[in-house]
Order: structure tokens, then sequence, then C-alpha cells
């Protein structure tokens, strides 16, 4: 019988895939810089292979000596010696993984590539850097300002060629790889049940999480009146002096018509929150109040959509004629919380 | 789920291989080929007079349809045109230095008069053994080339004055002169000079002599061009290696952030040198000149030559600082702006004249340079062109206020307005543009009408002819706003520059044949009747004529072993395009190409004993094959009579010149 700590036989076909893959690395070009300009019609390119600097590199080293730029050899560089080690050993630990069975292993696989994949950036974005700025001063073209820092990732333009840096194919290979042992982790912790909700998932709405993920607020949502419904009772958010909202740690506003569905929504679904928003009663048509700073008051005579029965004030404002005109008595959110 | 993934990834990619710029390639647009296209029987609109570079000929094209018309030797020997194998010829390529079979034809530069081209003359540059050639445009013949002294890389020349007054010749490389030059090389700051010659040329003749040359520091002058209109009187040089480094120049000479044109007053040399100030110094030069009516060159080393050492006249010489290693120097129709192109520079400069008088006049100095005064450089500027491309070179100018400047390093051209610096339009050359040529772009009244642009690079751009590849050649329509590419042709040897003229300037002056009655050389026959063979000793003249189709006389014995032959052919036609050609078996030299009315002389020294065919070479008639002879060669001491003849004339004439 599979325990929970083993690992599914499709994640171990995904995991031999990644092997071969990390192999046939070695054989291709990891990265190239295209260089373009109109006197270079049959186009030039370096080729970063794991173990060499190849392409177009002596054409290439012969320009750079205009601008003062140090000739390229792979002899410079201890990263080609290591790289293939690297590389290899990525492939026999995805091996080790699918022998071994372990799920803790293919996580410490993941960390490591994305370690390794970090690392080699920075290590390519300093190589870059260095290059580019640190020129002979003696060099014959001297544009004062200008550095020549190739691009880490993408297209710049210096002097008359347009640098393009970009993954070769032994690099989408390591990509794939990549890939695939994120895949095979993502299915075994299952991360997609776990995270992004029971409801069916589609694209747009992993997107939407990221992006909001990426945006990073500590304000919720303008709650849209007579268009957006509560997340729990499903009803059309129409009286705006009892929306409320929950801003989730990921950053998402979860809307609600009534104070009392939101506290039910918090009970069932465990999620953990960064704020909670209630409408001002007196001013709804400003920004929803932060339940920290806000007063609560609760009376039969409210009538809230669904009888929750609170109203939420700014502990600014003149409440305190509301209360005696409702009848009503203070409330805190604890209060509050054991009530529904 | 993991559909999302690998969809994301997707995604990525699509996006980071889309951010690359595309290449704006130079679509050439439906009307090009009208534009280009002279049909079957139609003349082209101009002469382009392209310097053929290290071919050292100067070849001949027609404008638009970039069609070799005409390859004219100048400095380098011609076997097809006996140009250099020619008893006549052969002096013509003499220097100081004795026969030079090669040279680098540098630049080219026609004649004007007020400023306007004239359509008489254009001139070409000897870059290696410093001389300077004029090319006859009524017969498209070298007439003359004069040698230059003290002088070495002959580059910033053939420039001209508006009147055709001076031609002038400026060193490229710096050597110490003539009169003390072994000293170490890296005395160069001490010993080593540039010169600056000015070769006066006479006004109906063209006669070339050098007026006088002016001492200078040891920099590189690179390129130059006449003051025009109210500048007329000055000349500026473009000037690098202010840092007069003598190894490793590639570096050493792109240190200083600017070097400088220089302006020279040379109306003020002018006067000092008919004060008498100038100082006569020894020399040695070759000066050979061609003879129409003789058909013939004479060559003479003259001995002495005129200079002026601008240290001593110092309102002679201002230098203007002009960015990062100048290369072109150029003067726009109106004679008021002077561009300056640093081949480094990501800038032009664009300098006034007028407000280099008054900083001339105010002394807006800014101290000196090996005693010549260095203006301020916003003194004299005008304004500077922003961001035009990089590594500009040369500037042509049309007639509407318009500079084209080509672009070595961003391989292109950038037309821009000169009063107001802004840049219009640019266009793409394939590849690396090296020299531009705009029809009298660089006279008063410009022509206008095209731009050709004479690349470095030539690639992929015709079909591939081994590891050498001819330079290519992109011509470009500059009738309208915008430049448009119409059509690219390949070119002999390597352009440096070229200059264009209508046709009709030059057409209509275009020799047909040489009158046989204006023939006055020494051994011509002007008729069948007057043709013989004369013993002079050892050398054996042959009085030959050529009419279609045969060779008088076509059989001749008496030659003996050791003899040195000259056979002096006469064209005898009157006839438009009627040439003959002459060739000896076994000869060690060239053919002879004979002009109608002209005498040729091809010197033939047998190397045995036997029989030797002669022949016409250039199809001339039906019955050019027949047109043959045969040379009889005995043995030294033989007794064989010396008899010549054709067809039942054969005399036995045992001559003994009578001289």
């Amino acid at each position: 019988m599979k325990s929970v700590s083993q690992i599914s036989w499709c994640s171990k076909i995904m995991l031999f895939v990644a092997s071969i893959l990390f192999i046939t690395t070695l054989f291709f070009p990891i990265w190239q810089i295209e260089l373009d300009a109109p006197q270079y019609p049959e186009g030039l390119a370096l080729k970063i292979w794991a173990n060499a600097i190849g392409g177009d590199v002596e054409i290439i080293n012969g320009l750079n000596h205009y601008i003062g730029m140090k000739t390229l050899h792979t002899k410079d560089f201890i990263e080609f010696t290591l790289l293939p080690y690297f590389i290899g050993g990525f492939a026999l630990l995805s091996i080790m993984v699918i022998i071994l069975n372990k799920k803790r292993v293919l996580s410490f696989l993941l960390i490591a590539f994305i370690l390794f994949g970090i690392l080699s950036m920075v290590d390519f974005y300093r190589w870059n850097y260095d290059y580019g700025h640190n020129l002979d001063p003696n060099a014959a073209i001297k544009v004062p300002g200008m550095a020549y820092q190739p691009p880490l990732i993408g297209y710049k333009q210096l002097l008359n060629f347009g640098a393009y840096s970009i993954p070769d194919v032994g690099g989408w290979m390591l990509l794939g790889a990549g890939v695939l042992i994120l895949g095979a982790t993502a299915f075994e912790y299952q991360w997609v049940q776990r995270y992004i909700f029971r409801k069916k998932t589609n694209l747009a709405k992993v997107c939407a999480l990221l992006l909001l993920v990426s945006c990073n607020t500590n304000q919720p949502e303008e709650i849209k009146l007579n268009y957006d419904k509560c997340i729990s009772c499903k009803m059309t958010i129409s009286d705006s002096r009892f929306a409320s909202a929950i801003l989730t740690e990921k950053g998402k506003t979860l809307k609600f018509d009534d104070v009392s569905c939101l506290v039910r929504y918090t009970k069932e679904q465990k999620i953990s929150y960064k704020g909670i928003f209630v409408a001002d009663y007196l001013e709804p048509h400003n920004k929803l109040l932060n339940i920290k700073n806000a007063i609560c008051i609760e009376s039969p005579k409210i009538k809230s959509p669904m009888r929750g029965d609170i109203a939420v004030f700014s502990s600014n404002s003149k409440n305190q004629d509301y209360i005696k005109a409702f009848e009503a008595k203070k409330l805190t959110w604890i209060d509050i919380l054991n009530k529904f | 789920m993991k559909l999302s993934y690998f969809l994301s990834i997707a995604v990525t990619t699509a996006f980071v291989y889309g951010c690359k710029p595309k290449n704006t390639n130079t679509a050439v647009t439906g009307d090009a080929a009208s534009k280009a296209y002279v049909a079957p029987g139609k003349h082209d609109q101009f002469y382009n007079f392209v310097s053929g570079g290290f071919s050292g000929q100067l070849s001949v094209y027609g404008l638009p349809s970039g069609r070799l018309f005409r390859v004219i030797p100048v400095f380098s020997v011609d076997p097809e045109k006996g140009w250099g194998y020619s008893e006549e010829t052969i002096p013509m390529l003499n220097t100081s230095h004795g026969f030079v079979p090669w040279d680098d034809l540098h630049h080219t530069e026609l004649s004007q008069t007020n400023g306007e081209v004239d359509g008489r003359w254009v001139f070409g540059n000897g870059n290696n053994t410093p001389r300077v050639a004029r090319i006859d445009l009524r017969t498209f013949r070298t007439n003359e080339i004069i040698e230059l002294p003290n002088s070495a890389g002959n580059h910033s020349s053939p420039f001209i004055t508006e009147n055709t007054e001076y031609v002038v010749a400026g060193t490229r490389f710096s050597v110490p002169p003539d009169q003390n030059t072994d000293v170490p090389i890296d005395s160069y700051k001490e010993n080593f000079r540039g010169y600056i010659s000015f070769i006066s040329v006479g006004k109906e003749k063209g006669n070339m002599d050098i007026a006088f040359q002016l001492e200078c520091p040891g920099v590189n002058f690179d390129l130059s061009h006449a003051g025009k209109g109210k500048s007329h009187g000055w000349f500026f040089f473009s000037c690098y290696n202010s840092e007069q480094a003598n190894t490793l120049l590639e570096v050493n000479a792109s240190q200083k952030d600017k070097d400088f044109i220089m302006a020279v007053n040379w109306k003020k040399a002018e006067e000092y040198i008919k004060a008498g100030k100038g100082t006569k110094q020894k020399a040695r030069y070759a000066h050979n000149v061609w003879n129409e009516e003789t058909h013939s060159a004479t060559s003479t080393i003259k001995e002495e030559v005129t200079v002026l050492n601008i240290k001593d006249f110092p309102d002679i010489c201002y230098m203007i600082p002009c960015p990062k290693s100048p290369h072109g120097c150029d003067v726009d129709p109106t004679g008021e702006y002077i561009v300056g192109s640093g081949k480094l520079a990501a800038l032009i400069p664009v300098f006034s004249f007028t407000k280099l008088q008054d900083a001339i006049a105010k002394k807006t100095f800014e101290g000196d340079y090996q005693g010549i005064p260095v203006i301020k450089y916003d003194a004299a500027l005008h304004g500077e062109v922003k961001k035009p491309g990089l590594g500009p070179l040369h500037t042509e100018f049309d007639a509407n206020g318009n500079a084209y400047t080509s672009f070595f390093v961003s391989s292109e051209v950038v037309k821009w307005n000169i009063k107001e610096l802004k840049v219009l339009d640019r266009v793409s050359t394939f590849y690396s543009v090296g020299h531009l040529c705009v029809p009298g772009g660089d006279s008063k009244k410009p022509f206008g009408k095209y731009m050709i642009a004479y690349n470095k690079i030539t690639k992929d751009r015709y079909i591939p002819t081994g590891p050498e590849l001819a330079q290519s050649a992109q011509l470009f329509d500059i009738s309208g706003d915008k430049m448009q590419l119409i059509l690219d042709f390949p070119t002999i040897g390597e352009p440096h520059y070229a200059q264009a003229a209508p046709t009709d300037l030059i057409a209509k002056n275009s020799l047909k044949i040489f009158k046989i009655g204006e023939n006055k050389h020494p051994y011509v026959a002007k008729g069948e009747q007057e043709t013989k063979v004369v013993r002079e000793g050892k050398k054996v003249h042959v009085y030959m004529t050529a009419i279609r189709s045969h060779l008088t006389p076509d059989n001749i014995e008496g030659i003996k072993l050791g003899d040195e032959v000259y056979f002096h052919i006469t064209n005898l036609e009157q006839d438009w395009d009627v040439p003959h050609g002459f060739a000896v078996k076994g000869a060690s030299n060239a053919e002879l190409l004979i002009m109608p009315g002209e005498t040729s002389t091809l010197k033939w020294v047998p190397d045995r004993i036997g029989m030797f065919p002669i022949y016409c070479t250039d199809f001339c008639s039906a019955l050019h094959q027949e047109m043959q002879g045969y040379v009889r060669v005995s043995p030294a001491g033989s007794n064989v009579p010396l008899k010549y003849g054709i067809g039942n004339k054969f005399s036995g004439q045992d001559a003994t010149a009578k001289k």
C-alpha cells in the first residue's frame, strides 16, 4: 500500500524525463546572446554551453577590443568546470528521488534546483556587469557614460548592436526539467486542491490570484453596489450601509452584504485574514472602516439584510444619538463573533 | 492544473521572444526599378567618376543605371590599354623613385569654375607615392601627373578651390622633410612634419605646378575642402593624431577627446609667396606631361620647391577643435558652414565661417597647438547635430540646404538640415557606408537628384565570388523629402570618393577621333606610303600603319637576336570607334590599343631566333582575323638582309638610318 510519504508513479515518470533532460542539456548550448547589427546580416551569437563559451566568440572578441572590453575565454570562468557536475548531479538526484521514493527528497530536489537557478542568474548578472563596466581606459572608442553590460534576459541596444539575451536549447531543457520537478512536487503535495479552493480552477482564476498576490495592498477592494454578491449567502449587495469585507492574507477581498454573513464565513472557512472592514452606517459612500477602529451596535430596530442587525459607526461620528434612537447596545467584536 | 503551468511558461516564452525589436529592413518600393532603369539605346543622366582606391584607376559609371563604362588607367599599369607598357605612356608613371607600376587612386575631384562643376578635368590623388593626376574629360585620358616632395600618404587630396586655382595635397603620414630623413622613429614629435602642397592649375590647359608647400606640425591630414563664396580664400583640413603618436595609432591616436580642423588662409600664404617670403628647398620630384599632338609623355625631374613654415607665419593657419579623430571636413554650398565628422563621435559639429572670422579678429583662442592658435570650440561652433548615428564619416550637400552624412558604424546615411541641425531622414546602407557622392555635392551649385553610398562591407549583397567580393554601392533618389533606395551595384577596386556631373556637360566635348593631320608623333606614318623599317645600330624602328584590315608592313625579315625592335603603329582610321590592337608573340610586354589617328609604340626584344606572328588584337572588321603578319628573327651575326612589305611590295630595302 502506498504510504502518504511516497511518490506516485506519475511523478516518477516526470522525474525520469527530467533526469534525461538534465543529461541532454550538456549537449546543447544553455544560453545565447544574439548580436544584431546592420553589417552582420549573417548574425552573430555568443553561445554559452555547460562547459565552454562558443558561437562567434572570436569575432565578438575582435569587435570588443574597440570598446576596451576584456576578451572572453572559457578558461577564465571556473563555472565551466563546475556546471557539468552540477547538472549531472541534478540528473542523479532526480533518479535518487525515484529510488528513495520519498516526498521529502523530492521537495529537497525542487528547492535545490530553484536555488541553483537563482544562483546561476546572479552569477551571470555579476559577470555581465563586470565585463560591461571594467573597460580598458585606452580603448579607441570611448562614449562618455556608456557601459556595455549585456542584458540578463531580453533586449538591449549597445552602440550599433542589438544584444538579445535568451535561453538556448539547453536552457529550455533545464527549464523543462525544472517545470517537471515543480509539477511532480505540486502533484504530490496537492497544492492545487489545497490552495486554489474546491471550485473548478481555471487559468483565469489562477492568473487573477497571482496578479492579486503581486498587487499586495492593505486596503480591500471597493464593493460594487447592486453588482457584487455576498460570498456567503450569494445575495447581491444592495444596501451600502451594511456592506462588509474581509482582506485575506493573500490580498483578496471577500465581500458580504451583512456582518452576520461575514462572521459565519470566517468560522466555516478558517481563513487567515489581514483585516475586516465594514461600511460606516452614517457615511456608507466612504471607504470601508477597519473594524479595529469602529464602534458596533446591535438592535432589532436595525434591519440589516440578513437580520444580523448590527450597524457600525466610525469612532469619530456622532453615534450617541443613534444608539439612543435604535435603543441599541454596544458590542465588541468578540461579542459579535460569539453571536453568529 | 499542469496545463496551466505549461501554458504560463508558453506565455512567458512568447513574451520574451516578442520583445525583440524587429529588423527594419529597407524594403525597396515598387517604382525603384523604373527610376533606375535606362532603356536600351537611351543614355544615363549623369557621369559618375569613382575612385578605384587600391586598383589605382578611375572608373566611370552611368547614373542611374550603375553601368560601368570605362576604367581610366591612372596610377596602375593597364596591359589591356598598354598603359605603362607602351613607350609613350611609360614616362607617365615615372617618379623620383623610378618607374612605379601601382598606386592607390584615393579621391576624385571635378574641376570647377565660379564654384560650379565645369566638366573639363577630373583630378585623382596617388596615396602611396604621393602624386596628383589630371584626367582630360575630352579624351578620358590621364594627361598629367605631378609628384609631391616632402610628403607621404597623400590622402587629403585632390581638393580644389572654387575656380580651380589650386588643387591641394595634404599628408596623411607625417615624415621628416626630404632634406633630413634619417632620424629615429620615436623622434616623431621633434622631426616629423605634415606638408600641404598647393598645386597651381593653369586656367586654359590645366597644367600643374607646385606653387608652394606649407610645412605644418606632424599631425595626420585626413580630408579637406575649400571654402567657397564668402569663405573663398580659405581651406579646411581635418587633422587627427594630434597626440603625435608614431606607433599603435589605433589606440594612441584615439586618446584625445578633440583633434582639429585646420583653417588655412591660402590667399594670405599666396601673398607671402609673392612677396618672396617662401624658402626654396632642394627636392626631387617627377612631373609627367602628356602631349596630345605627339601622343607621347615626357617626364622631367624637378629639383626645387618653395616652402612656407607656418610657425614663422602664424596668421595663415588656425586650429578649430573637433571631436574624436575627425575624418570628413565638408563645406556647404553657401560656404558658411563647415561640417566636421569625427570617426568615433556620436554627434556632428557644424562650424560657422562668420563666427570663425569673428573669433580670429577678437583673438578668442584657447592656447595654441605647436604655435598655431587654437580657436575656442564654442566661439566657432554654429551648433551640433545630436545623436545622428554612430561613426560619421562624410557629408555631401544638396541644393536645398540639406546635408547627407554617412555613418560607418551604424551603417546608415542621415539627412539633416544644416541651419536647424535637425535630423530629417535616415536610410540603412548595405553595409557600413564609407563615402558619399551627391552630383555637384561639394560645389556651390549641387545638381542633387541622386546620392550614392559607397560601402565597405558587401557580404551577402550579391551572388558570392569566393572570399573576395566586389565593393557595393547603393543609389538613392533624393529628389523628394525622403531618401529612396533604387539601385544596388558593385564597383571595381575600392571607392573612397566620387564625383558626378550631368551627361551633357561632358558628352558634348567628348572626342571621337584624333585628327591624323595633327599627329606630330616622331615616328608617325601618315599613310601606307610612309611606312618603313629603319635600323639604327642595334635598334630597329618599324613605322607601321593599321587600317581595316591589314598591317603595313606585315612581313619583316632581317631582325637579329640582340636587337631592340620598336613597333610604331599609326591607326589610319578617321572613323568613330575603330580602334586597332597590336601584339607580338612571346613579347615580354602588353598589347597596344591604338585609337583612330593615334600613334603608339611597343618595344620588343626578341628572346630567340624564330618566326613571330604579329596581329591586331581588337576586333575591328569582318576580316579582323586576317589582320596579321610575320617577323623573322635571325641569329646575331647573320647576314639576312632587312626586308619588309606587304602583298607584292615585299622589297629588300637594306636600310641603315641616315641619322
